[in-house]
């Protein structure tokens, strides 16, 4: 099939919301080429289980292509037609099922070496969206917290690291505990939404362990989804024992995965973040087995797909590394790696300022690092001297007052 | 800007940081014996020339390694092997950035497209055909220690003339330990016997009759028993890796013994901390090879040896991949990497700028083993013959 054979019925397997979007684009679709078609459509295939941020980036995406005159739209495209891919990724569903299309269409790009013809029009064509239709500003600068949450008193000498050049440290921190005070000033940010979270999901509270009570952030944590981590361990291990199913195999098991499949509600707005939630662990390498690597990835999803406004993360110790197998294993934990955690909260905290700096706005928003316990602490933002240090005795909630 | 003027720009800027960082280690006072031409340490090669080359299965970027915040890191290239040896700054990957195809694509010398995820021979000649048909070697003169299931088809092609007559001997370590253990194995041995660290099915199962672990503790003349006992002693699946080659090099004294480590590539787990051991023990272990080279009666003085990563792995900046934990973005760190070669006739303290590519390591390990290698791609590195 070819896009311009696409038809409203193409659409009859799609969830309600995608399949409405997909019709109202029709004409747009048909006049795309192939693989862009398939990688809209993935991303029109999710409709139901994004967030508005997302929906926006693909209403922007639309937006940019309908302005643009049919010789514009061939210049834009003009690279992507000229990567050769394999006539059989035409046989294949990719309207059905455009992420196995992609998941062919990558394999194809990397072995013809066309990888790098593919990234550059990827990032071409990113750079005309952004700039034709900036993405919204936030309604309030953006405010990153990263804790580290060692359970005790060792501690690593730097303590900030890369982050250190970017901002001011805070040697004098006054008070040993201010986890609370950060978890209340989050939340203070937050809009109140029906499930008990803010449900423009603008406001988001990651845990490596298991959360505080917190009623109007957004809730992740990896000790609140043990259960489901189980069930997705359970699926590995089926695949492992089978001895037929490959890692294409796996991933599409993983990938088929719904939220009710791990026995989470699958309707409303806990359906989109339950999505989301089984995402980090059908998705990502790692955090099924190290939560210091399942805090890392949750919020650099976070921020990429739902561009919140309010980002609390902690990390809390992961369990020592042993054999692979073992820890795939369902229900196996062996004993915490304090050190080696605290140097994975370091680095997932500059991964996290990183992707924050991504978003639109970054120029006002502002970041705050800290050791639960330590006297240092890291902030950056606007009026805050890069690569210096401090010795005002402050606490860490009058850190985020500056 | 295309890309490929994209990708060499940045290779180039990644070289001169290197080149730079080589500076800051050496310090000032040894900088001009490092970064200039010393004389030949041997000003001729010997007669019954060996190799050794080592690859590592998961690169290492330049933060965590030749930038001053990485030295730490990395000891033992920056104050043993690297001024003894001529350093590639900028070596470039252009092909597929999967462990073991890109380790097919060093040994065959031309950018291999078979399935990643699969135990299928190469489709062009290996090194190793290359040198046992042209030099009339016996088997046990060419081996390849590899570290998972995956690899077992490395040591051959499945080109026609070529192919299991001419392959290299493959041992798989960890097929030994497993077979040394009882059924249902042993909790004390899992962390030898990680496969692969990219996802649980990486490693295919192998086909009976395979790799007969018996017959290769046979020809090196070492009781499972025995190495299960010394297994219990080591941390990792790389230090396994590293006494299986060193007893090779005692028993047998292979001409062409080309060992590929692994541990670095546990950042796909995610865990930082355990990249960065992964990197120091790689570190170690390249230098306690080096050093059973110079032990050796069979290898002192008459084995050049060549480190070198696969590739790179993604940058901190591109946003579509996830900084040291991956490496599948195909920007210019995940494909830039370097190259160090030490032995008698190569040039100590010799820092080399230009870029060349992973290919020209086939042709160059035929200029210094004496076979050709009609089918390789890449140009032989000229600094090293």
């Amino acid at each position: 099939m070819t896009p311009a054979q696409l038809s409203p019925n193409s659409f009859a397997n799609y969830p309600p919301q995608a399949r409405t979007f997909a019709v109202t684009q029709l004409p747009l679709l048909q006049s795309l080429p192939l693989i862009f078609a398939a990688i809209l459509l993935r991303e029109i295939h999710m409709y139901d289980s994004r967030f508005p941020a997302e929906r926006d980036a693909l209403q922007r995406q639309v937006s940019f292509l309908h302005k643009l005159s049919g010789p514009k739209r061939n210049e834009v495209f003009i690279d992507l037609r000229a990567i050769p891919y394999a006539p059989e990724l035409e046989a294949t569903d990719w309207v059905d099922d455009p992420g196995g299309f992609i998941e062919k269409l990558t394999a194809s790009l990397w072995s013809t070496r066309n990888m790098d013809a593919f990234r550059a029009f990827a990032t071409s064509y990113q750079r005309q969206v952004d700039s034709a239709e900036p993405a919204q500003l936030p309604g309030v600068a953006r405010l990153g917290i990263v804790v580290y949450d060692p359970g005790g008193p060792m501690t690593l000498k730097p303590l900030f690291a890369r982050l250190s050049r970017y901002g001011v440290i805070f040697t004098a921190i006054k008070e040993t505990d201010g986890w609370p005070a950060l978890l209340e000033y989050a939340s203070l940010r937050a809009r109140s939404g029906t499930p008990g979270f803010d449900t423009s999901f603008k406001h988001w509270y990651i845990d490596g362990g298991i959360a505080d009570a917190c009623k109007k952030l957004v809730p992740v944590s990896y000790g609140g989804i043990g259960d489901v981590r189980t069930k997705v361990l359970g699926v590995v291990q089926r695949g492992i024992g089978s001895g037929t199913m490959g890692p294409e195999g796996l991933r599409s098991a993983l990938a088929r995965m719904t939220p009710a499949d791990v026995g989470l509600p699958d309707k409303g707005d806990e359906s989109v973040l339950n999505h989301f939630k089984l995402s980090i662990l059908t998705e990502g390498s790692g955090t099924q087995i190290f939560s210091t690597t399942f805090t890392q990835w949750a919020a650099r999803e976070c921020i990429r797909r739902a561009e919140p406004e309010t980002l609390l993360v902690r990390f809390t110790p992961r369990q020592r590394a042993v054999g692979m197998d073992q820890m795939l294993t369902p229900g196996f934990a062996s004993e915490p790696d304090v050190k080696g955690s605290l140097i994975d909260a370091q680095m997932g905290a500059y991964y996290t300022w990183l992707n924050l700096n991504r978003l639109s706005g970054s120029e006002n928003s502002r970041f705050l690092v800290w050791q639960r316990g330590s006297s240092q602490a890291l902030m950056t933002g606007p009026g805050l001297p890069k690569g210096t240090s401090s010795d005002s005795p402050l606490s860490v909630r009058q850190l985020l007052d500056l | 800007m295309f890309p490929a003027d994209s990708l060499r720009e940045t290779a180039l800027k990644h070289s001169f940081n290197r080149r730079e960082f080589l500076r800051t280690a050496a310090g000032s006072a040894s900088a001009s014996a490092l970064l200039g031409f010393s004389p030949l340490r041997a000003m001729q090669a010997p007669k019954r020339p060996k190799v050794v080359v080592v690859t590592f299965g998961g690169g290492a970027r330049d933060e965590e390694t030749f930038a001053p915040e990485g030295q730490e890191n990395i000891p033992y290239l920056l104050r043993e092997l690297i001024p003894r040896g001529t350093f590639y700054t900028q070596v470039v990957n252009h092909g597929i950035l999967g462990h073991y195809v890109a380790t097919a694509s060093l040994a065959t010398g031309v950018y291999e497209t078979l399935n990643n995820f699969a135990a299928v021979a190469p489709t062009n000649p290996t090194v190793f055909e290359y040198f046992r048909r042209d030099a009339r070697r016996p088997a046990h003169d060419a081996w390849v220690v590899a570290p998972s299931n995956g690899f077992n088809r490395i040591g051959g092609s499945s080109r026609s003339g070529y192919g299991p007559q001419f392959a290299a001997e493959v041992v798989l370590p960890k097929r030994l330990l497993a077979a040394s253990l009882a059924k249902g194995g042993d909790p004390d041995f899992e962390h030898l016997l990680n496969d692969n660290y990219e996802t649980p099915l990486f490693a295919p199962e192998l086909p009976a009759g395979a790799v007969d672990p018996a017959n290769t503790a046979d020809l090196l003349r070492l009781s499972l028993a025995d190495f299960k006992a010394h297994a219990r002693n080591l941390t990792s699946p790389d230090e396994l890796s590293v006494y299986i080659a060193r007893r090779l090099m005692d028993q047998l004294a292979p001409s062409l013994l080309w060992i590929t480590l692994h541990d670095i590539d546990i950042a796909h787990s995610g865990a930082f901390s355990l990249y960065l051991q992964g990197i120091q023990r790689t570190d170690r272990l390249c230098a306690e090879i080096w050093k059973a080279i110079e032990s050796s009666p069979e290898y002192k003085g008459r084995t050049t040896l060549l480190i070198l990563p696969d590739f790179g792995r993604d940058s901190d900046t591109d946003p579509a991949g996830n900084g040291f934990q991956h490496h599948r973005t195909g920007d210019a760190l995940s494909r830039t990497t370097w190259l160090l070669a030490l032995g008698p006739g190569v040039r100590e303290g010799a820092v080399v700028d230009r870029p060349v590519d992973s290919l020209d390591l086939v042709p160059t390990l035929g200029k210094l083993l004496n076979f050709s290698p009609q089918f390789a791609q890449g140009k032989s590195l000229v600094e090293l013959l």
